[in-house]
């Protein structure tokens, strides 16, 4: 553990609740941080309420997504993620964008078109040229995270999980979900692969704990291959204090939860509560690092599954 | 006698058996069986000459095909609701001569061969898209191409065990109107053509030398059972989307043929990834093989649509993990994609290192400039076909637009030019049809021929001819309405 490593305790719990029993439950969550770049998970245990079992996969964008299916009768379905992360310090980079057609043979062109959730359209064409004229640098990109987060009102009511950019630009106001897709278009009209991130902004240095909702903000790649986060929620370059979980082309890719169930009932929408927690000190290494190494060799072995939880839920009804 | 004063497509009478006259206007026409100079190409000489010539044989064969077609049930529904409609079937087959068919043959297992190793490769390494062979922003932004499938690797490595190329005669020379390999459909009705076609003209059939058909179910049988997880014992489904399906009942029959079960999404259910069947008895049985033509994007709402009643959820994890096999795998959609198509060509060359010997009709990349200026200055000589549908709709042929419908194609295609695909309007070759009312006419005819690619393709001898509606119609597609053809393949 380098000078300057943080280290964050997260607990992430998706509590589902049926209107009356289902039969059986499908679910993928995508609940387990990377160990990417400056990001390391020190310790991870997924548990669920009614106990099942998970197993994992790597997704096509380099995400863990478990499989839990619930095959017993259940009117409540709760999923718990807990998992320390350390965050190395972020060095600060200012990327260079790819000269026009040089992203021709790259797969990273992947994330620099139009997606389902963000459609490259003339109406966010219009905002890259009017924040940053003919600037289609990395500052420019920075220039428009600020002009999102000042133009845009924080909201919680007026955009929903299915929102589109199109409501954020006519109602004026969103979540970091709508502000994240907004300047993935701009950033995608520049020219940059950009994606989405999801994950958590822990405490500052004067908090032990915080609790409240995922965050979302995105990833550009320059030529030098490094993702580099840039939060149009809070404006600015990400640095230590985001925990990232998991990435994509939109919302869509991410999602921590989806899930599926069979039975004649109707799910309410998925609780969440998430709770970061910045642990002082040195954490212990050992103990993580064997449960580290023991996820890389046989994934399914490293789930711990708990039953003394509230039981749980899908959001779709089959 | 009937008067002599006949206007072309009067029958005349001769003996006691009505010899019906190629009227000199549709010789010129009908070039799939006439040649320029206005003889009969040997290949059609039996079945023209001699045999269709006779109003009594001809009365005869359509009456039997069509009892043929009535008491089997044989349908191709509209999708919109209205009942299922019996498949029209003209009783003139089409013919095809031997040394034809192998050239065919050749160029359809190269280009399945072709699509196969490109669908495989999206799904892998990437490396024709890494290498230019094929621009990579069409495979990123094809709805075809499903990310969530990319790393998989299916039994045998093969992805596409079906395809159905479409194949068009245009100016004398062959070429693929469009790719099918996601779920082609049509081989029951080709199989059934060849049945009608059997009980009506027995004889003729045996003296022509027409190969026949009737290895189609066992080999693709054998190629689902090769990639069952237990292949000593593999249980195969027919998914479909149900009755409401055009071509359930191609289903119900196919699954018969192969000795299958037939299932819809709702029968099927998935258990620490593995499939089941509940049986109409209510008991559960495990299943090997999904022979799928339900398409991939509604085969599993945990990963795909997540409204999707056609499948079953875990359908793809199961799958991922080798306990069940699809066939076709999901995600083959990619190769589909109409915006694909203008490359298959060049697929051809850097999987196979060879030249296509079957080219395609001359299609315009509209996200290159200048070829899209050509397309909008021209529109009234091209047809604009929508990247990402199938069954011939939404389809405009620029020359049937007003001034107005062609401006608003325009925009359209500016507003999306990937979403279109534009070709050159061509004539498809045409053959001769028997009419309503018992005349001849000539009709734009095109062939579906259907590949089966096991360790090397193997092409039925023969496929479905699939017929315009009329002489002036230009799609030929059964869901617009055409008809079809018993197809002949000669053995010399």
């Amino acid at each position: 553990m380098g000078a300057g490593t943080l280290t964050y305790a997260v607990e992430h719990t998706t509590t589902l609740r049926y209107s009356d029993t289902v039969i059986r439950s499908y679910n993928e969550v995508r609940l387990r941080p990377p160990d990417r770049g400056t990001q390391r998970t020190l310790s991870f245990a997924l548990s669920s309420d009614p106990m099942t079992e998970a197993a994992s996969r790597v997704d096509y964008y380099g995400n863990i997504v478990h499989r839990v299916d619930v095959t017993t009768r259940h009117r409540a379905l709760s999923l718990r993620a807990d998992c320390v992360v350390q965050n190395e310090p972020v060095r600060l980079r200012s990327p260079t964008r790819w000269a026009p057609g040089t992203l021709r043979l790259d797969p990273r062109l992947d994330y620099a078109l139009a997606s389902p959730r963000v459609p490259l359209g003339p109406s966010t064409r219009t905002l890259l040229d009017e924040w940053c004229g003919d600037d289609r640098s990395f500052n420019a990109l920075l220039h428009v995270a600020d002009r999102i987060r000042t133009e845009y009102r924080y909201d919680k009511g007026a955009t929903t999980v299915q929102s589109g950019i199109d409501e954020l630009l006519a109602g004026g106001g969103g979540v970091c979900q709508d502000f994240t897709h907004l300047f993935l278009a701009v950033a995608r009209h520049a020219g940059w692969p950009a994606r989405y991130t999801s994950g958590y902004v822990a405490p500052k240095d004067d908090q032990k704990t915080v609790e409240g909702q995922s965050h979302a903000w995105a990833e550009v790649c320059g030529t030098d291959g490094h993702w580099l986060g840039i939060d149009p929620t809070h404006g600015g370059q990400v640095g230590q204090h985001h925990v990232r979980l998991a990435v994509g082309r939109d919302y869509g890719s991410v999602a921590p939860h989806h899930g599926l169930f069979y039975g004649d009932a109707v799910a309410a929408p998925p609780e969440v509560s998430v709770r970061v927690t910045r642990l002082e000190g040195r954490v212990s290494e050992r103990p993580e690092r064997v449960t580290e190494m023991m996820w890389n060799q046989q994934a399914e072995q490293q789930q711990q599954w708990s039953s003394d939880q509230p039981a749980s839920a899908a959001p779709f009804r089959k | 006698m009937e008067s002599v004063e006949n206007r072309g497509h009067r029958p005349v009478r001769s003996d006691e058996v009505t010899i019906l006259a190629i009227p000199p206007a549709l010789a010129s026409d009908a070039d799939e069986c006439v040649d320029d100079a206005g003889t009969v190409r040997p290949a059609y000489r039996d079945v023209l000459e001699g045999w269709a010539a006779s109003t009594r044989s001809m009365e005869a064969a359509r009456a039997t095909t069509q009892r043929h077609f009535t008491e089997h049930g044989i349908t191709f529904g509209s999708p919109n609701g209205k009942p299922a409609a019996i498949f029209p079937f003209d009783p003139i087959p089409r013919v095809i001569e031997s040394d034809e068919w192998t050239f065919l043959e050749r160029g359809l297992a190269q280009r399945a061969m072709a699509l196969d190793a490109f669908v495989s490769d999206c799904y892998t390494s990437q490396r024709a898209l890494r290498n230019g062979a094929v621009p990579a922003h069409l495979v990123y932004s094809s709805s075809g191409y499903l990310r969530d499938l990319v790393g998989v690797r299916p039994p045998r490595a093969t992805w596409c065990h079906i395809a159905g190329i479409d194949v068009v005669r245009v100016n004398g020379s062959l070429h693929i109107l469009e790719d099918n390999v996601r779920c082609p459909s049509g081989i029951v009705y080709a199989l059934e053509a060849r049945a009608a076609m059997t009980a009506a003209a027995p004889s003729l059939i045996a003296t022509t030398g027409v190969r026949p058909l009737d290895e189609y179910p066992e080999r693709l049988r054998r190629i689902l059972e090769r990639i069952a997880p237990r292949p000593w014992d593999a249980s195969i489904v027919v998914l479909t989307p149900g009755p409401y399906n055009a071509a359930y009942y191609e289903h119900r029959v196919l699954a018969d043929h192969i000795g299958a079960a037939i299932a819809t999404g709702s029968d099927l259910i998935v258990h620490e990834d593995e499939v089941w069947r509940r049986t109409p008895s209510g008991e559960l049985a495990r299943v090997d093989v999904i022979y799928s033509r339900v398409n991939a994007e509604w085969l599993d709402p945990l990963v795909f649509r997540p409204d999707s009643l056609l499948g079953a959820p875990g359908i793809i994890d199961a799958w991922r993990r080798g306990n069940v096999a699809i066939a076709n795998a999901p995600g083959t959609g990619v190769a589909d994609d109409k915006g694909i198509y203008p490359y298959v060509p060049a697929m051809v060359r850097y999987y196979l290192g060879e030249d296509p010997l079957i080219d395609n009709i001359p299609t315009y990349d509209l996200e290159k400039p200048a070829q899209l200026q050509h397309v909008l200055s021209s529109l009234d000589r091209m047809v604009l076909k929508p990247v990402d549908a199938s069954g011939g709709y939404g389809i405009e042929f620029g020359h049937l637009l007003s001034a107005a419908q062609r401006e608003d194609l325009r925009r359209r295609i500016c507003a999306e030019p990937r979403s279109w695909l534009a070709q050159e309007m061509v004539q498809l070759s045409k053959a001769v049809c028997l009419t309503e009312e018992g005349t001849f006419e000539a009709r734009a005819v095109d062939l579906r021929p259907f590949v089966l690619i096991d360790e090397r393709p193997w092409i039925v001898p023969g496929g479905l001819t699939r017929v315009a509606a009329d002489t002036q119609t230009l799609v030929v597609n059964s869901s617009q309405g055409g008809g079809s053809k018993d197809t002949w393949v000669l053995e010399r």
